[in-house]
């Protein structure tokens, strides 16, 4: 009977998972990113004719002269693709946080954003940047501790009862208290700190270093990885913790597992791109509108999807009124909302 | 019968009395008295925005609202006579110890009145317009100055010598700083000007736009920045832009506790700038650049040292 409830829960509307379904979604969805990533190459401030790209490339890889003159050449290889590979890391980061969080919670609402997990990072990243600024490494380090204290304290709050809408709740309580510390701290320190943060908290793909860009992706690697593991224990505990539990699902472990790694997730992107918003709300949504509620499924298809909105909004941020920049979390909050609203009317019809 | 004929002649004298004394009131502004701490006879100023503000003669309770204006009330020694500042105004040493009224951005409006102003100095207009207008209903003169260019810089100090009652002072300093600048535009003419990027942090990438004195700085000081056509003034600037246009120098302000710009940021993003390849960061003193007050001639001549190394 439970196994009936679960299957009518994951099947909403949609038919069987099969691996032939799994292999076509993330397929046309890699074919999407990397022809994204191959224009987002291609565009920028300083105009590359596309014709010499791909030799460019492959001189890169097989270390021939390349086409490029020096300056295009640290233009293509040292600023603009090092932000698109971090475009790709922090969306695909900020996804699936998001979709573990929406799992776990059977809360549509659940995200690193909501439940004050971004708060805590850049909390974290912004003691960084006032007090510990000289520091190497200060900004990642802060924003991972902030990430994991934060949800610490939203777990032990809401975890009382069997009911997800209480960590919701604690999550709301929480992120509100931290902005306010945010704000706080802010009008604390002096105006041209004010400034530097500011604009950090509204996203920046631009200044990371290498040693940043590695961090995350190793992130986004291991933990989509633990996730997926947790995807089928996820999907049995939709229908309900008790359930999944007289089930033989350890939902306790799973539980803190998942919080984990999904703090982790939330506070490697934080540090490196700031905040950037919408991306952990919208993105698991619109996997499980194109692949079904299976959570093998949403979780992949979550963080190919994260990255793409990412880039293409980061692509966005830094071409539309070239050479000025605009923030990148601004980008993903205009295209992530209208985008968010049509899904929800449509799917109610 | 609203309208006896007592209160209609009633009302012609009130008019009569009226014209009277804006006749007088006339007089006043057009032969100024010099006496001390004469309320009856106020002056009336044209500041920076163009409002008439009537200020009674030699101020003795002036209240600073910006780290500039506060080194120009010193510098015209008037230090005496300065009751209170903001939490930024920490030049000179004697600033810190003045009663301080919030900062630039957000002035306490119940500190200030307290302190019983007969001239309050602002530089900054834009966000303080409800401050000022809360300041004109209680009848204390505000007195805008707000430099937009170097040489504005001298025709703000002599302003406020007149406001102040010191102008012998200000002109006199005013005149001194314009024979320096004058000085440094004769030693750069004629020497190439290298393009400039002017840093202001990194993290992301800002820098300063057409309509900034920084980009007034640096055209002075012989030099042309590379974001010198952008119109908005402290843009969120392109790595890619900045690659392309080859700097021959960066400017940056140096590091005072928190640091802004990451000179390692620099030298490994624009490592193919002529800028980097040839080893020319020039650090100049935040608040001797952005502090339009007497000392941004010195701002002036460090930079202009920095862009022209022999």
């Amino acid at each position: 009977m439970y196994i009936m409830k679960t299957e009518t829960l994951i099947g909403q509307g949609k038919s069987y998972l099969t691996v032939r379904r799994a292999l076509i979604v993330i397929s046309v969805l890699l074919l999407a990113l990397l022809g994204f990533a191959v224009a987002a190459l291609s565009l920028g401030s300083e105009h590359v004719a596309a014709g010499q790209l791909f030799p460019a490339l492959i001189s890169k890889l097989i270390g021939t002269a390349s086409p490029l003159s020096r300056e295009q050449d640290v233009i293509i290889f040292s600023l603009r693709l090092p932000r698109i590979a971090m475009a790709i890391g922090v969306g695909a980061a900020l996804a699936v946080a998001g979709a573990g969080f929406q799992a776990l919670l059977r809360n549509p609402l659940a995200d690193p954003y909501v439940l004050g997990v971004s708060g805590g990072a850049a909390l974290g990243s912004i003691t960084a940047i006032i007090f510990a600024s000289g520091l190497s490494y200060s900004r990642p380090l802060f924003g991972f501790a902030g990430a994991a204290i934060a949800t610490l304290i939203v777990y032990r709050l809401g975890k009382r009862e069997d009911d997800p809408a209480h960590l919701v709740l604690a999550g709301v309580v929480m992120s509100t208290f931290l902005s306010s510390v945010i704000v706080l701290m802010t009008a604390m320190t002096d105006n041209v700190k004010l400034r530097n943060i500011t604009l950090w908290l509204l996203g920046d793909l631009s200044s990371g270093a290498v040693e940043g860009l590695i961090f995350v992706l190793i992130a986004v690697a291991v933990g989509a990885a633990i996730l997926v593991t947790q995807s089928r224990a996820l999907n049995l505990m939709m229908i309900g913790e008790r359930d999944a539990f007289a089930m033989g699902v350890e939902t306790a472990r799973v539980r803190w597992v998942v919080h984990l790694t999904a703090s982790l997730l939330t506070g490697a992107a934080v540090s490196a791109g700031g905040a950037i918003g919408y991306v952990g709300l919208v993105t698991p949504h619109l996997a499980r509108l194109a692949a079904g509620s299976d959570n093998r499924l949403v979780i992949p298809a979550s963080a190919i999807g994260g990255a793409l909105m990412v880039l293409i909004a980061d692509t966005i941020a830094r071409t539309a009124l070239a050479p000025r920049e605009l923030p990148t979390g601004a980008i993903t909050a205009l295209i992530g909302a209208p985008v968010f609203v049509y899904l929800l009317l449509k799917s109610r019809k | 019968m609203r309208y006896s004929p007592l209160t209609t002649k009633f009302n012609a004298f009130i008019f009569a009395l009226a014209a009277l004394l804006l006749f007088a009131g006339c007089r006043g502004a057009g032969a100024p008295a010099q006496k001390d701490g004469d309320a009856g006879s106020r002056r009336s100023f044209t500041d920076g925005l163009g409002r008439a503000v009537s200020i009674a003669p030699n101020p003795q309770r002036v209240i600073s609202l910006a780290p500039n204006l506060t080194e120009i009330l010193f510098a015209l020694g008037l230090e005496s006579r300065i009751v209170g500042v903001t939490s930024y105004c920490d030049f000179p040493e004697a600033a810190t110890t003045k009663e301080k009224v919030g900062d630039t951005l957000q002035p306490n409006l119940e500190k200030i009145i307290s302190l019983k102003p007969d001239l309050v100095v602002v530089s900054t207009s834009s966000q303080l317009e409800n401050l000022m207008r809360r300041l004109d209903q209680l009848a204390i003169p505000v007195y805008v100055t707000n430099p937009r260019a170097v040489r504005e810089v001298a025709a703000s100090i002599r302003s406020m010598g007149e406001v102040t009652g010191t102008s012998e002072r200000a002109r006199d300093l005013a005149g001194e700083m314009e024979s320096r600048i004058d000085a440094v535009e004769r030693r750069v003419r004629g020497l190439p000007r290298p393009s400039v990027l002017y840093v202001l942090q990194t993290g992301p990438l800002i820098t300063a736009g057409r309509n900034t004195f920084i980009n007034d700085l640096i055209n002075i000081a012989g030099g042309k920045s590379i974001s010198g056509d952008e119109t908005a003034d402290y843009p969120q600037f392109s790595r890619e832009t900045v690659v392309a246009r080859a700097p021959e120098v960066i400017v940056a302000p140096s590091s005072h506790g928190v640091e802004f710009v990451k000179e390692s940021d620099l030298r490994r993003d624009f490592a193919t700038t002529p800028a980097i390849r040839s080893n020319r960061i020039v650090w100049v003193t935040p608040d001797l650049v952005d502090r339009p007050g007497p000392r941004i001639v010195e701002g002036l001549e460090q930079l202009a040292k920095g862009l022209h190394q022999e």
